[in-house]
């Protein structure tokens, strides 16, 4: 079916035709493939462009580690850009696009970058978008609009503007064991935890376990190792103390252990299976960890090894042995290590043809010697490629002899036919989560290599990620990873016999070679080795400023190809070795992850709403409810035709001149129990309680330990030692917060216990001048006559047969009641006292009329106590009580705290008869476009039924002083500039009478 | 990071809240001594290395406790309850 | 006696939900409970508060962290911090009595029986449901039957019993019960779930 496929082979299911398209084409692969593999197999070998250069580019490699293919993925309407085709699973359906180009991946405009190779290299940006500092450009906009072009012209796939529609979900799990990598050792690892009783789970970021084993062409205990790993993992699935995660990319290792992983639970199917996630967040702790990650293989820089054709030798390998695909017709290895004699004696046995091995040392291992005779090639031992033709792929490579020794070369280039090219620069053991985890990885001379630290945490390293890259090491050390996290000792047990030998992969320490034109080290980045030198030149000698500075390896790949290259480059320059150049500690995540995943649940509803036990009355009854904090509290009861302003103004008439009812069930609420508990309030309210009698409230005031405002609301005595905080709905949590520490930290000694109430209570406030009426018609088991229920009484009583606790206590400056009861019978009495008040026209009000009727009065609420005010700046000094200390009276009367020229609290008439602003600034003198110096803002506003002009409360300089005088409001960002006249906060029946009447 | 809270134990970071510095004295609450109540709510040390705070478990059992730990490297040494006398009938 | 109202809504209807089609993973009821109130021993009474609550309410509490009991009239009772124990029972007059019973020299009970909301959530896929909302390991032996956890989910405090193998309590905010119920049944859709 295809040109590059071979006939048979691979672990792909060839009776399984998949369809798929790529840039619009219609193309098919097999059941397991990946997208990488399969447009392979189509002879597709562009499959994207370059970062900065827009270079044609193929695919490099076949894993996780993939810099260049690259593609965007069209699901469901939604485009999901950079993700490597290395890592897609195909499925019937799926749509691919290319990245990066324009207006055609073969035909792109942007690659006449590629020309201005010499003017944008690194530190490009850093240069570049600082503009001209002198010359007609200086500061301009026309600068602006080119910089936009060409940031426009770098980068990666496109992100959607449309919400992402994919469900997420998060996990938590706990085990003994993590095992992260479900290779050979991974495997080995978690049979032996789990043959020890251990609760494992063991990760693999790929769909199916086995790792190398996959492709190796070894035999395992006589099996064929792909089958052998396919039976141990068929076992360790039957067991109850083992989880198998596949498509699990363990990407972070944090604290105590505690580990991060994305499963990709159905981006392998077309459709997420209703209710069902996309894709799931593991957090994973673990008593101990196995870190079999494996490793990955190094490229060697040298110019032109980004083309289109050049892919890393193991890749080749992977792709002839699991997907039964060949890299090209003609391919070349290009090696510095044994590891190329094996791909290429795999290419050769599944069909392929290969031309040559260039090997950079001088003489090979004899297991080296027969793999290539296996391959049908003599070496070319003590060369180097130093150059790369191609069209669109690629044609030739140019050899040249090499001394590995001396990094010099000699002779003529001479050119090598073929059309792809297979690189091996060594193997790098995947350290990111062991770095992640706190520890710095140590540098191998012998391995050229940089190996595993000294755990930080509780982990132990298995299999090629301890740089031991044989299949027997890799099953010893696995098993004996396992046995340790189990406390076990390491086995003498036999173990599994692999045919054939593995081979000594120690590399040559050559990582570039250098000649005429781009070597790319940093391919996602088009970060080449020039830059690198760049660096050096001009100071960024640090790795993590050569980092910064280049952004190499800080693309999504994370420089899992080009960490080692570049910082051998490097030292190279700074004439250093490798470890005194250092490595940067990497960062999580160790391969991307979609930030829905990390939203998981909280998609859409960020915050919890909580209700009210009256709610669904509110609701039913036309009530526009407007969130406040996490509660959601009716804003106006709006009758038909009505405006918010037209309804709040008619509820808060309608309080004043007969009676309203408001649901106040969101007040914070806190039983306050014990035999101290009047000494804790007398030392946490700034007034006393302890001469409060039972069966009455007061009103009392909290500060800080600094002399601020905290918060205020009025606490109820019960009993002797039993007390009823109420706080305000914005500040239940804190105060809570704040008693508890006190109790725990400032006065253990005292004998207190503190109980958030606030679901226990539904609440509702009866104001007007029929208020007494009101209940006076439904209230049994107790008279609320002005001498049974005095201002700040309480009394208990019954109404509909359900107990009430009824506080005469007033916010709106109107004769009022708190109702409370049980939250179960919240709308039963909520309804009693609708009906009881209904001669009385009695009028549901909500947040709208409630602050109307407090501006009126000069209540102050959180818009007032907004961390910077003190009591005295809000004329609440009367309750400063100068008997007692308290919270905040230690620095209350610290001089900045006194000075009269602080913001205080006044009151403000509109003199235009428009409306004011929130927050919007007073100004003594000015114009609407060049106001004066602001002496304070505005804290709320209303319109006020009851003085019939627009009002407000605000912080102004001097506060009282100002009294009678006139001042601006500045509203710029309203467009609104009017004067105003500053009065007293107690703008409407300043003596209190209707209250108390 | 993890906290292993006496009563509760090991606990996600997410469930406790940091109450501040734990190595302050706070004045007798009768003090006027303006300097030590400014020392008190103001002056932090903030080292570089061990360190003793104040976290509530806020998301559990709601008791405060005292986190010894090192700024650095995030390592927790002790973690005790702040009010000495807390405890079931285990303590 | 007057009727309580729930505090879920109407649309938390009995049915099954998500993807049940090969079996329902879990289901979610709310558990009615008559009385439930949180008791809180002075320091160093927290054995004297267990052994009472124990002899009112006929169980077997310790006062070790995290511990709990249950009866067979469905009167159960665990621990959510030091000393401090939430107890709840069927019958309205459970709170009263518990309030009356324990002398001031020992603790403080307050009733809180309207203000939180409880949740019954059982079947097979129970852990991995609430694994979801909760950083708890849920395995029977690191949470045993009966054992209590006072946990967060976000903004949201949660205090949850271990009932049996397969089924646990949830003590929510009563206020929040059908944001909680909401995130409950998102979290079920997979597994499938009903609703009795």
């Amino acid at each position: 079916m295809s040109p590059r496929r071979s006939t048979s082979g691979g672990l792909i299911d060839r009776t399984r035709t998949v369809r798929f398209t790529f840039d619009g084409e219609n193309l098919s692969g097999h059941a397991g493939d990946t997208l990488a593999s399969a447009l392979l197999a189509n002879g597709v070998s562009l499959m994207g462009r370059s970062f900065k250069y827009h270079r044609p580019r193929g695919v490099f490699s076949a894993g996780v580690d993939e810099p260049n293919a690259l593609v965007t993925l069209l699901r469901g309407g939604v485009r999901e850009p950079n993700i490597p085709a290395t890592q897609i699973e195909i499925y019937d359906g799926l749509r691919a696009e290319s990245q990066n180009r324009f207006p055609s991946l073969a035909w792109d405009l942007g690659a006449v970058n590629q020309l201005g190779g010499r003017l944008i290299g690194a530190g490009f940006y850093y240069k570049t978008f600082m503009g001209p500092v002198i010359g007609p450009l200086k500061g301009t906009r026309f600068w602006m609009m080119c910089e936009h072009f060409i940031r426009r012209a770098a980068g990666l796939g496109r992100a959607d503007y449309e919400a992402d529609p994919s469900r997420y979900e998060r996990v938590n799990a706990f085990c003994d064991v993590l095992v992260v990598g479900g290779g050979i050792a991974g495997l080995m690892a978690a049979e032996a935890a789990a043959k020890a009783g251990k609760r494992v789970i063991l990760a693999e970021q790929e769909p199916v376990t086995g790792g190398f084993a996959r492709w190796s062409g070894e035999t395992n205990e006589g099996k064929q190792a792909h089958e052998w790993a396919s039976n141990l993992t068929a076992r360790l699935a039957s067991l109850d103390n083992v989880r198998l995660l596949t498509r699990t990319a363990v990407w972070g290792y944090y604290d105590g252990n505690t580990l991060a992983a994305l499963e990709r639970v159905h981006d392998h199917v077309a459709r997420t299976p209703k209710g069902h996630p996309r894709q799931r967040h593991w957090t994973i702790r673990a008593t101990d960890v196995v870190l079999a990650t494996g490793a990955l293989e190094r490229p060697i820089v040298f110019p032109g090894n980004d083309r289109p054709g050049v892919m890393l030798a193991g890749a080749a390998r992977r792709y002839a042995a699991e997907f039964g695909i060949l890299p090209g017709n003609r391919t070349i290895f290009f090696t510095n290590n044994d590891s190329a004699y094996e791909a290429a004696a795999t290419i050769k046995r599944a069909g392929g043809h290969v031309a040559a091995i260039v090997d950079v040392r001088a003489r090979i291992s004899s297991a080296a010697s027969e793999l290539a005779t296996a391959a049908g090639v003599s070496p070319l031992t003590g060369h180097a490629i130093v150059g790369t033709k191609c069209g669109k792929t690629l044609s030739r490579v140019f050899v040249q002899a090499y001394d590995a020794a001396s990094g010099t070369l000699s002779g003529d280039a001479r050119p090598l036919e073929c059309d792809s090219l297979a690189v091996s620069g060594g193997w790098q053991p995947v350290l990111h989560l062991a770095s992640q985890a706190g520890a710095k990885p140590v540098w191998d001379e012998e391995k050229q290599a940089f190996l595993p630290p000294e755990p930080t945490q509780r982990w132990a390293g298995a299999g090629a990620f301890l740089g031991t890259f044989g299949t027997v090491d890799a099953l010893g050390s696995g098993r004996d990873a396992g046995l340790k996290c189990a406390g076990k000792r390491p086995s003498r047990g036999k173990l599994p016999e692999i045919a054939p030998e593995p081979l000594d992969l120690t590399p040559a320490p050559v990582l570039e070679i250098r000649g005429k034109g781009k070597a790319f080290v940093d391919f996602q980045h088009d970060v080449i080795a020039d830059d690198v030198r760049l660096a050096h030149r001009e100071g960024f000698v640090s790795v993590e400023h050569l980092k910064r500075y280049t952004t190499l390896g800080m693309a999504t790949d994370q420089g899992k190809t080009s960490n080692v290259p570049g910082l051998a480059i490097m030292a190279a320059a700074r004439g250093i070795t490798i470890p005194e150049a250092g490595t940067t500690r990497f960062r999580p995540p160790y391969s991307p992850v979609a930030i829905g995943a990390m939203a998981a649940e909280r998609y859409g509803d960020l915050k919890p709403e909580r209700y009210t036990p009256i709610h669904d009355w509110h609701v039913d009854h036309g009530a526009e409810m407007t969130p406040a904090g996490l509660w959601h509290r009716p804003l106006v009861y709006a009758a038909a035709g009505e405006t918010v302003e037209q309804a709040y103004i008619r509820e808060a008439a309608a309080v004043r001149r007969s009676v309203g009812i408001v649901d106040v069930s969101t007040l914070g609420k806190i039983a306050v129990k014990g035999p101290d508990a009047a000494t804790f309030l007398d030392r946490v309210y700034t007034n006393t309680f302890s001469t409060l009698k039972v069966g009455k409230a007061r009103y009392g005031l909290m500060l800080r330990e600094d002399g601020i405002a905290f918060d205020d609301g009025t606490t109820w005595r019960l009993g002797e030692t039993d007390f009823l905080m109420t706080t305000t709905t914005a500040n239940a949590g804190a105060v809570m917060q704040h008693l508890e520490y006190c109790l725990d930290i400032l006065w253990p000694e005292l004998k207190v216990h503190l109980t958030s109430v606030t679901d226990q209570w539904a609440g509702a406030a009866i104001a007007g001048p029929k208020a007494r009426a009101v209940l006076e018609r439904c209230v049994t088991g107790t008279r609320v006559d002005n001498e049974t229920l005095p201002f700040m009484g309480i009394v208990h009583g019954e109404i509909e047969g359900a107990p009430v606790m009824i506080c005469r206590l007033s916010f709106s400056g109107e004769l009022a009641y708190e109702v409370y009861c049980a939250a179960g019978y919240g709308t039963l009495i909520w309804e009693a006292l609708m009906e009881a008040g209904e001669p009385f026209d009695i009028t549901p009000y909500g947040m709208e009329a409630l602050g109307a009727l407090r501006i009126e009065k000069g209540h102050v609420t959180g818009a007032e106590i907004d961390g910077r005010t003190t009591a005295r700046d809000l004329y609440l000094d009367w309750m400063l009580s100068k008997k007692k200390p308290f919270i905040g009276s230690g620095l209350m009367d610290r001089p900045a705290l006194i000075d009269k020229n602080r913001l205080r609290l006044v009151g403000v008439i509109s003199l235009d008869g428009q409306k004011l602003g929130g927050g919007a600034h007073l100004v003594e003198r000015g114009t609407p476009d060049e106001p004066g110096e602001s002496i304070g803002h505005v804290t709320a506003f209303c319109y006020s039924p009851a003085l019939q002009k627009y009002i407000g409360l605000a912080l102004v300089r001097g506060g009282k002083a100002r009294h009678g005088t006139r001042a601006y409001l500045s509203d710029p960002l309203r467009k609104r500039f009017g004067q105003v006249e500053i009065v007293s906060h107690h703008l409407f029946d300043p003596d209190g009478e209707r209250m108390h009447g | 990071m993890l906290i292993d809270c006496p009563h509760c134990g090991p606990r996600d970071l997410a469930e406790f809240s940091y109450q501040g510095d734990a190595t302050r004295t706070r004045p007798d609450l009768a003090s006027t001594d303006t300097k030590a109540w400014l020392d008190y709510v103001y002056h932090r040390p903030n080292p570089a290395g061990r360190h003793r705070e104040f976290w509530q478990h806020a998301g559990g059992c709601r008791a405060h406790l005292v986190v010894e730990r090192d700024t650095l490297t995030h390592e927790i040494f002790t973690v005790s309850f702040a009010r000495k006398t807390s405890g079931g009938d285990a303590a | 006696m007057v009727e309580r109202a729930s505090p879920l809504g109407s649309d938390f209807r009995p049915g099954s939900y998500g993807d049940f089609v090969e079996g329902t993973g879990v289901t979610i009821l709310e558990a009615l409970k008559g009385s439930i109130v949180e008791a809180s021993a002075w320091p160093g009474e927290e054995k004297t508060l267990a052994e009472n609550l124990s002899a009112i309410c006929r169980l077997k509490l310790s006062a070790s962290p995290g511990s709990g009991a249950a009866n067979r009239e469905g009167t159960c009772a665990f621990n959510i911090g030091p000393g401090r124990f939430i107890v709840s029972g069927q019958g309205e007059a459970l709170a009263g009595v518990i309030i009356a019973a324990i002398d001031e020299s020992v603790g403080t009970v307050t009733d809180l029986s309207h203000g939180r909301a409880v949740f019954a959530v059982e079947g097979p896929k129970v852990e991995w449901v609430l694994a979801k909302l909760f950083a708890l390991d849920f395995s029977l032996s690191a949470f045993p039957v009966h054992t209590g956890r006072a946990t967060a989910h976000h903004d949201l405090f949660v205090q949850i019993q271990r009932r049996g193998e397969k089924r646990f309590e949830l003590y929510v905010f009563r206020s929040f019960a059908r944001a909680f119920a909401k995130t409950l049944r998102r979290a079920s859709e997979d597994v499938g779930y009903a609703i009795r």
